[in-house]
């Protein structure tokens, strides 16, 4: 019930809504109670042979007249609780939107987005359940249920309705204890569908691969194993499912056989009519919903807390990167400074980069090298505050990257990251990602510096191909130029390139390179790549190892250097001159 | 108005062929509605012993023992049997259900592995799956619920009539009349709903993909303070999905529960007249008014029942649709022509003038022609898009061709089984896919190769040294993807997967993206010895790795426009010069003037 606690804020907020659903909805339960003893009053009369064409027909009005009152008392309190728990969903979602927004880089590598998604889909609809269903069944198992035994008791007999009900609280407990059994198997059941799942996406991803080694038939019977195991768990769930209702009818049945015997001795005895009796029956019918809500209202309310909380720990998780008190809103601009004499990222015990430091000069391209996992991503992620230091700082013209406002640090920072992400949307709007209202020339312009233009009016709709629709696939290469157009559409006063050409020709990276020198006059480009073409142009070329900078200098001075540097360009062209020099020797 | 025609008649053919999959366990499925029926007839015939008891006995005053309790027991009997059998008829039928489920998926997914590339590089991996396991789902939810709700509503309602004929057929006439308003609600709120529900998923499924793709893009849009506008654009798609909600639930207000009560209760209005009027005549039965009341209480679970199943249903038959446009699919991987079945020995491989064309439209291929002996390395060597990887799909068989002919040892690709080509034609791909399991099951996959075999291949590659170093070796675990694993160490892997087979012909897409240093020699080591004695096509990116070949021919827009080994191309001056000095750029003076 702690849900309903919880959710008090909502209930605060739209209690309106909630008390005039309640009450419709009371009115609405008491209104059913009447046809029952309508029917009784009926069978007496007809019983007695006191019904007269005029009772009849008034009694058949008033019917009437109840059954188009409980429509409309059924319409509005169905739109109130309904229809507000929807409106529930809807805030939390855009609650829980907004907070992912807020959420910082770490956040991200600590989660898988498969669970936000189902935080954001499963638990908002749980809660979303509980305010709707759960109020619903809250209300009416408590006053449907003793609307029903009270007028059961005080019209009819309070002692055949204690005799009649001996067996309705054992269907509690078991339709309760069901659903206890039924949430876990499902979760089992779940468990293998989403097995069953993984095993197709697989296969898919795979295709080449099965294709390759003819394993197709090996990946049927495998994929025919995972289906008869979720054959198997939804059997198990369905073995209680199925329990449900047998159950109900067996114990109403009881009840039924209770209420005849012991209502047909009242009968003879006098202390009751057979309409009496009949109505009496109607109602002990009327009692199986609220019963069963009752059951219902236990899962419903224990989801909808479980899930609740999911997502309360979800939003009480603060970004770990603001912009500080203070901090300034101005574009900061100038030659950028590192000095980080150690950082690790938060809960890791390894440092990643060690006696950091240097300055590149505004305007100045820095190139970044090394092998994989020698820091260079880090290094870069840094400048743009995805982790904050915990020691030593990182400075724009002087001033410290969080003295200004992160709003202010991304505006100065184009970033072009490595796996290249880009959304379901026209390959314009992809590229004016960061400036929306750019003009299609402007577009076209970065598109034709990242080199992408060409490739843009090969496709079927040009500049208005909807990224990832059916039939259009961006190769590795293209959505790397689209995301350097998208970073230089920006124009920032610092340009990050993070391993961003990996996946672009030889011919291609030059292009791009050139034509940034050329374009972004007085305006800092940081580098970091594999292939060492890509920054042998710079002004000042780190080679990182192990998080350290091992070597640093122009291209020139770090062939002279002999370093790792000089013996990985050699390697590349040695290797090849070797052999062509041998051949053409020999 | 020929719209809705069409749409009819596709949703009966859909609906057949659905049914269809109900023979497939008849046996079952013929137990369970027999079940049913049985236990539709005990709950039937329980109003009528009561009927019969206040009838003959309690308007009576008259308390035989003896007959009295043969009664209760017969009221309690008819109700035991009612709960035992429905139990065990819900769960045959969800066997039934699920059974049939389980051979439509491996149907679907069989087809799905025989389906050729063309199809796999037309549909978005994603929906793919989703066919096979979401789709596959909602059929499942048409069997198992909307079926079984359907089956056992239509028998338990004709048994409701079956038992208000016997007590009284005139009345059971009239209480036909409600038949009409039932079905027509049924069919008006079906009509409604389907509209409303179809807007809702379409809207839920954009919500789902905006947050899917902002939660995967937050890097990006953080970094280009984007935060502001996609919040607004996530909040209008929010907005629109809540207004559909909405209109749903105003729809279930106003035609579900509360309609169906109101017909509910011009049922008891007419019985209540007809017993009424009649009691101004004569004398009227209370046990028969009794049995009524009773009856029609019942008689409109199943009705709620059915009409909370038909958006079930509806979804059912929107994705029976996808399954069947799946299962249909005529874009088949192609398979061996002819009974000849040649062996692949030497390994000599001739393209002759081979076009072709992904989309019928633009040829990737035009006129190629070239031949790799016995033991030969053939590389290609051009841009991107220059047809290399097409080269390699129609080598291996991934497509079709119309026009020219791929030869191997003399026979046509098309003439050799599906097995002789996988075992005998290794490729390793750029992208090398591990699966989930361990190490040795990667290498191995689902061939009979010996544990000796799968070490002995991983030490040709040189995987053995990082294989050996990991904690359980080639037990080690692999995850997803294999995301434990460097890009290097997943290509030795691939390596010895396809080494395993001791192919004759290697087939090799050079990986593009950049590996470190150390893990390249590594590869580039294995590559050599893998490529020893046997014919090898090669996809190069690094001019670097492929200067011993055979043959290099170089591709620019599908054409083959330079063949040569290294030297004689370089003294070409032509376009692989070029893309030599381009790799090469700082030091091509010293090129030139060695």
């Amino acid at each position: 019930m702690r849900i309903f606690y919880n959710l008090g804020w909502f209930f605060k907020q739209e209690k309106y809504r909630y008390i005039l659903g309640v009450l419709f909805l009371m009115v609405s339960s008491a209104l059913s109670l009447i046809p029952p003893y309508v029917v009784g009053v009926l069978v007496d009369g007809i019983r007695k042979r006191s019904l007269n064409p005029l009772l009849l027909s008034e009694w058949i009005g008033f019917l009437i007249l109840i059954g188009i009152i409980y429509y409309f008392t059924g319409y509005i309190w169905r739109q109130f609780i309904f229809g507000t728990s929807v409106l529930l969903g809807q805030q939390l979602r855009n609650t829980l939107y907004r907070h992912f927004t807020k959420l910082s880089p770490d956040f991200y590598q600590k989660h898988r987005i498969g669970d936000l998604m189902a935080h954001a889909t499963n638990d908002i609809n749980a809660v979303q359940q509980a305010a709707g269903d759960g109020i619903l069944t809250l209300v009416d198992s408590i006053t449907m249920g003793a609307m029903v035994i009270l007028t059961m008791v005080v019209m009819i007999n309070w002692k055949l309705t204690i005799i009649a009900l001996l067996p309705m609280p054992v269907m509690a407990l078991l339709t309760m204890h069901y659903g206890n059994l039924l949430h876990k198997r499902f979760g089992v059941a779940q468990e293998a569908f989403s097995d069953l799942n993984d095993k197709v996406q697989e296969n898919v991803s795979g295709v080449r691969v099965v294709k390759a080694f003819g394993e197709e038939e090996a990946q049927i019977e495998s994929f025919r194993v995972a289906s008869k195991d979720v054959v198997a768990k939804n059997m198990a769930v369905a073995k209680v499912d199925a329990l449900f209702d047998p159950t109900i009818t067996l114990i109403v049945a009881i009840c039924f056989f209770l209420a005849l015997i012991f209502g047909s001795r009242y009968v003879i005895l006098g202390t009751m009519t057979l309409g009496q009796l009949t109505s009496f029956t109607l109602y002990l019918g009327q009692l199986v919903w609220p019963m069963l809500a009752f059951g219902f209202l236990f899962n419903t309310v224990e989801r909808g807390s479980a899930s609740y909380d999911r997502i309360q720990r979800l939003l009480a998780i603060q970004p770990v990167i603001v912009s500080k008190e203070g901090a300034s809103a101005v574009t900061p601009s100038g030659d950028v400074c590192y000095t980080i004499p150690d950082f690790r990222y938060p809960g890791s015990p390894d440092s990643v980069l060690q006696a950091i430091d240097f300055t590149i000069h505004q305007g100045e391209t820095l190139g970044i090298v090394g092998k994989t996992g020698a820091g260079k991503t880090t290094l870069l992620r840094l400048l743009l505050r995805e982790f904050d230091l915990q020691d030593g700082r990182i400075e724009i013209g002087g001033t410290s990257i969080d003295a200004v406002t992160l709003e202010a640090l991304r505006r100065a920072i184009g970033y072009v990251p490595q796996d290249h992400i880009l959304f379901s949307a026209t390959l314009s709007e992809n590229i004016a990602f960061a400036r929306p209202e750019a003009s299609q020339e402007e577009i076209e312009r970065v598109a034709r510096l990242a080199n992408i233009h060409e490739d843009i009016l090969n496709f079927p709709d040009g500049y208005a191909t909807v990224v990832g629709e059916r039939g259009v696939t961006l190769s590795g290469g293209q959505k790397q130029r689209i995301s350097i157009a998208r970073a230089l559409l920006a124009d920032p006063e610092i340009l990050i390139f993070d391993d961003s050409l990996s996946a672009v020709d030889a011919r291609t990276e030059v292009a791009i390179l050139q034509a940034l020198k050329k374009e972004r006059h007085n305006k800092t480009t940081m580098i970091a790549a594999h292939r060492l073409s890509a920054v042998e142009h710079a002004d000042l070329i780190l080679v990182l190892a192990d998080g350290r900078i091992a070597e640093r200098g122009t291209h020139d001075q770090l062939l002279a250097n002999q370093g790792w540097y000089a013996e990985m360009y050699a390697h590349q062209q040695l290797e090849s001159l070797v052999s062509e020099g041998g051949r053409s020797n020999g | 108005m020929a719209e809705p025609v069409i749409e009819n008649q596709t949703h009966h053919h859909v609906f057949r062929r659905l049914m269809g999959y109900l023979k497939l366990d008849k046996k079952s499925l013929t137990l369970a509605i027999l079940l049913l029926i049985i236990a539709t007839g005990a709950d039937v015939l329980g109003p009528i012993i009561m009927k019969v008891f206040i009838d003959g006995y309690l308007t009576k005053r008259y308390f035989p023992t003896a007959p009295l309790v043969l009664l209760a027991v017969a009221f309690i009997a008819a109700y035991g049997v009612s709960a035992l059998f429905h139990y065990y008829q819900m769960v045959l039928f969800q066997k039934v259900a699920l059974n049939i489920i389980q051979k439509m998926r491996v149907q679907v997914f069989s087809k799905v592995q025989h389906l050729g590339l063309t199809f796999f590089d037309q549909t978005p991996g994603g929906s793919l799956v989703s066919r096979i396991t979401n789709d596959t789902e909602a059929i499942k939810e048409l069997f198992v619920s909307v079926l079984s709700a359907f089956l056992s509503s239509g028998v338990t309602m004709i048994g409701i009539f079956a038992g208000m004929f016997f007590l009284d057929v005139r009345m059971a006439l009239i209480c036909l009349v409600l038949m009409p308003f039932i079905l027509f609600l049924m069919w008006w709120y079906g009509r409604l709903s389907s509209a409303v529900y179809r807007v809702t998923r379409a809207k839920l499924s954009q919500l789902n993909a905006k947050l899917n793709e902002s939660l995967q893009g937050m890097a990006i849009i953080q970094a280009m303070r984007q935060e502001k506008r996609l919040r607004d654009e996530f909040g209008r798609i929010n907005e629109a999905h809540k207004v559909s909600r909405l209109k749903n639930v105003k729809l279930n207000a106003l035609m579900l529960r509360s309609a169906v009560y109101s017909v509910y209760l011009l049922g008891l209005i007419l019985i209540l007249s007809f017993f009424g009027i009649q009691s101004f005549a004569g004398v009227v039965s209370i046990g028969v008014l009794y049995a009524f009341v009773n009856y029609l209480d019942r008689f409109f679970d199943p009705v709620n029942q059915i009409m909370q199943q038909l958006t079930l249903y509806q979804e059912a038959m929107v994705s029976a649709e996808r399954v069947f446009g799946l299962l249909d699919d005529k874009r088949m991987a192609p398979i061996q022509i002819g009974q000849h079945s040649p062996k692949i020995h030497e390994g000599k491989v001739e393209f002759r003038d081979v076009s072709f064309s992904y989309d019928g439209k633009t040829d990737v291929l035009k006129h190629i022609s070239f031949t790799a002996n016995p033991g030969e390395t053939v590389a290609l060597v051009g841009h991107t898009g220059s047809g290399k990887s097409s080269i390699i799909n129609l080598l291996m068989r991934f497509y079709s061709i119309d026009r020219g002919e791929i030869v191997i040892d003399g026979a046509p690709l098309t003439a050799f089984t599906n097995e002789e080509l996988r075992r005998r034609v290794g490729l390793v791909l750029q992208d090398s896919f591990l699966f989930v399991g361990d190490v040795a099951s990667n290498i191995r996959l689902s061939r009979s190769v010996s544990e000796a075999d799968v070490r002995e291949a991983a030490n040709f590659v040189q995987a053995d040294a990082f294989i050996e170093k990991l904690p359980q070796q080639y037990q080690e675990a692999i995850g997803e993807r294999g995301a434990t694993f460097s890009s290097g160490q997943r290509q030795l892997l691939a390596f010895a997967r396809t080494m395993t087979l001791k192919p004759k012909i290697l087939v090799l897409d050079e990986a593009t993206a950049s590996v470190d240093t150390e893990t390249e020699e590594a590869i580039q080591l294995a590559l050599s010895k893998m490529r020893q004695g046997r014919t090898t096509i090669a996809i190069a990116h690094r001019l670097s790795t492929i200067q011993d070949a055979d043959q290099i021919l170089v591709l620019h827009r599908g054409e083959i426009v330079e063949r040569g080994n290294h030297q004689t191309l370089l003294e070409k001056h032509g376009l692989y010069y070029q893309m030599y000095q381009l790799q090469h750029g700082a030091d091509q003076e010293k090129v030139v003037h060695r």
